[in-house]
């Protein structure tokens, strides 16, 4: 087998080097100069999708040896996702980051401040992400990252349930409470509660706020920033908030969030205020399950009915990357024109660009149908101290150890102390 | 060969050890001190000299006290629970004579998982058996709110904390009830003492110095709880099971991420148990009897 191989690769050369000295035009192309050898380093919090980024990753070093002749070797890093943020804050601060890493994308303006944040805007692919998405990786018009993970969520509902009882989405508050009638007149428990986890329950605040802030009063974040605004101008939240908590599983407590979804998926409730990023638990449990999501409503206003827009894990590139160019490289293929929408249908991510041409899943489709009619809002940014501890203060409202006038006062001081 | 100064030797055999300890342990302590005076957030580069204004802010931080509070009550339970079951068992399995290695083993098991997964699989039985056998088997005195209630939290807490630690005790009190001389408990069965008698007046002191080292051992690490709250109930809710390493952690790691402020917590917390502790070494080795 050696011997085959040395005398293959003698053969190849003789003929190298005669076509060389027939052409010397074609010798550019025929004996290319020896690549260039480089490393890139790229750490992600997405170890489930560790096989799909795999061979993205091949595909990015056998086009770099193709096209730039570099011989680029990539180390993947994928620590668990719960110890991630505090593995990267510990590799930032050393002097020892990566060249790329994902983040979240609240915690874009603190990793900003902080200056390892690289600006993209100038780069081709700030021109395929779609406006909205763009707008939530950016701060000051500069593009910081590349969105991976991207979503328009709302509530979960059992379409199979609604549709037996003629059931339509919700518009208002009061529609929310006639369907909630509805389902209890027909022995289906309306709401799914999870509550295990404090993230579950902040998600109501997530949504009620956004809709809230963005029909009726839009300028709330920006005076709360400043301290010149209270959590009281908006008790409207605890409309659909009281409504849910009474109307839902017993043992909320004692659920966490997979729990729930699987519940969920189960048909033991009919709704779930939770994430569209639960529809892989979910549709691992229950492979027919009819997945629908619509916006939650606060009152009686419908402009206040509306999706939330996030996005959760972005790609950036670190300022002091050893190899910037391709580095930049890398963050460009991730939304390639040919290769991307692959990738991201293989990690079932959300179209972001538009070169994501696939066809998405019903319950992103139902998503995106509020996004188009204009009814979605970019998540609200609030210091992550405010987020932790509204989840914090729902739970204990569910368990009555606080009122809804403690739980306005204990949120003013908190937001006034993460302005400090 | 000159003969060496048997310090310098005794030093030399511990020095692997020690570069460990003091690379790893006490470098880190030694900067804590450091960064409690900072306002560094774990992530920027720079960061300024805030003098002692965390200390001040930490003495109106409510959550901080509420925190202590707890620990100090879990402290308290833990101590006693723990110990009381320990030694229970030490001298239940001490006194029988087939199986005390089976014994042994199945009580110390629990030590040798981490607590972290201890806490996701009692978390499984607190919240899956125990409904289940609230519904289907009728025993209704189990279908309580074991996270979502403070009260039955806090029970669950020590249960899945007592299970954890209570068989490094045992082994402790094992080992100090193997050096109670025979003749002495003999002695005191022909004068005629009852076996409860013969525990308190004669056993108990002898091993009075296992006792120390199990309450230090307890009160110590029980300051210091995190990993089964963390795993059971998060703190929840809301805040009512929040241990104070607990609370250190999200200041440091969550919310605003404040390392400075985290940091000036944890000296505090480190005042705290030092003073505790010492004083607990000094009232009960003057208690402690030679053999």
């Amino acid at each position: 087998m050696k011997k085959f191989l040395a005398l293959s690769l003698v053969i190849c050369m003789v003929f190298l080097t005669v076509a060389c000295a027939k052409e010397p035009v074609a010798e550019a192309i025929a004996t290319p100069e020896q690549p260039r050898e480089a490393e890139l380093n790229i750490m992600m919090s997405i170890p489930q999708f560790m096989d799909q980024w795999d061979t993205y990753v091949q595909q990015f070093e056998a086009k770099m040896l193709a096209e730039e002749n570099i011989k680029v070797k990539v180390n993947l890093e994928m620590p668990s996702s719960d110890q991630y943020e505090s593995v990267l804050q510990a590799r930032l601060t050393s002097d020892d980051a990566p060249d790329l890493f994902t983040l979240h994308s609240n915690n874009i303006g603190t990793y900003n401040k902080a200056g390892y944040l690289t600006d993209l805007s100038n780069d081709p692919l700030a021109t395929k992400i779609y406006d909205n998405v763009k707008s939530t990786v950016s701060v000051d018009g500069k593009l910081l990252g590349v969105p991976l993970e991207s979503q328009a969520w709302g509530v979960l509902y059992n379409k199979e349930i609604f549709e037996k009882l003629n059931l339509e989405a919700p518009k208002t508050l009061s529609d929310l409470e006639n369907i909630v009638n509805i389902l209890k007149e027909n022995d289906y428990t309306p709401f799914m509660l999870a509550y295990q986890e404090q993230w579950v329950p902040q998600l109501m605040t997530a949504l009620t706020l956004g809709g809230k802030v963005s029909g009726d009063i839009p300028d709330w974040v920006d005076r709360m920033n400043n301290n010149e605004g209270s959590y009281s101008e908006v008790t409207d939240i605890f409309g659909p908030i009281d409504l849910i908590m009474e109307n839902g599983t017993i043992r909320a407590m004692e659920v966490g969030s997979e729990a729930g979804a699987a519940d969920f998926a189960n048909g033991k409730a009919a709704m779930f205020v939770q994430g569209t990023w639960a529809s892989g638990t979910i549709m691992a449990t229950n492979p027919d399950m009819k997945l629908g999501v619509f916006a939650l409503p606060v009152n009686e206003n419908e402009d206040c009915t509306s999706v939330n827009l996030s996005t959760s894990t972005t790609l950036a590139v670190h300022p002091d990357a050893k190899e910037m160019e391709l580095a930049r490289m890398f963050a460009n293929y991730v939304l390639d024109d040919q290769d991307s929408a692959a990738l991201f249908q293989a990690c079932s991510f959300n179209p972001l660009a538009t070169s994501h041409t696939y066809q998405p899943a019903s319950w992103v489709a139902d998503a995106s149908s509020f996004v188009a009619a204009g009814k979605s809002y970019k998540d609200l940014v609030l210091p992550s101290a405010v987020t932790d501890e509204q989840g914090k203060l729902l739970q204990e409202y569910y368990v009555k150890t606080i009122t809804k006038e403690d739980f306005i006062t204990r949120m003013d001081e908190v937001y006034k102390n993460s302005n400090k | 060969m000159k003969k060496l100064n048997p310090n310098v030797s005794l030093m030399l055999f511990v020095a692997p050890a020690l570069v460990v300890y003091g690379l790893f342990k006490l470098l880190p302590a030694v900067l804590g001190l450091f960064y409690s005076t900072t306002d560094w957030n774990g992530l920027n580069k720079t960061y300024n000299f805030v003098g002692i204004s965390n200390f001040i802010e930490i003495i109106s931080d409510q959550y901080f006290w509420n925190s202590v509070l707890f620990t100090l009550k879990y402290v308290v339970v833990m101590v006693i629970v723990a110990n009381v079951i320990a030694l229970f068992l030490a001298t239940m399995i001490e006194s029988i004579n087939r199986g005390k290695g089976l014994f042994r083993t199945v009580f110390y098991m629990p030590n040798m998982i981490s607590m972290i997964i201890g806490g996701y699989m009692w978390m499984f039985i607190v919240t899956k058996v125990l409904y289940y056998m609230a519904d289907n088997w009728g025993l209704t005195f189990l279908d309580k709110s074991w996270i979502g209630d403070p009260r039955y939290a806090f029970i669950a807490i020590i249960v899945v904390a007592s299970w954890g630690s209570v068989g490094y005790l045992m082994i402790i009190y094992m080992a100090a009830l193997q050096g109670v001389p025979t003749s002495l408990k003999e002695a005191a069965y022909l004068d005629g003492a009852s076996g409860w008698q013969t525990f308190w007046a004669v056993i108990l002191p002898m091993i009075r110095h296992a006792v120390t080292i199990c309450v230090f051992w307890t009160l110590n690490s029980s300051f210091q709880v995190f990993d089964v709250i963390y795993s059971l109930t998060g703190g929840g809710p809301g805040r009512a099971t929040q241990s104070t390493a607990l609370n250190i952690y999200e200041e440091a790691f969550k919310g605003n991420i404040r390392y400075g402020y985290a940091t000036a917590k944890s000296t505090v917390l480190f005042v705290i148990v030092l003073v505790i502790t010492i004083i607990q070494i000094r009232i009960m080795s003057k208690k402690e009897q030679e053999a």
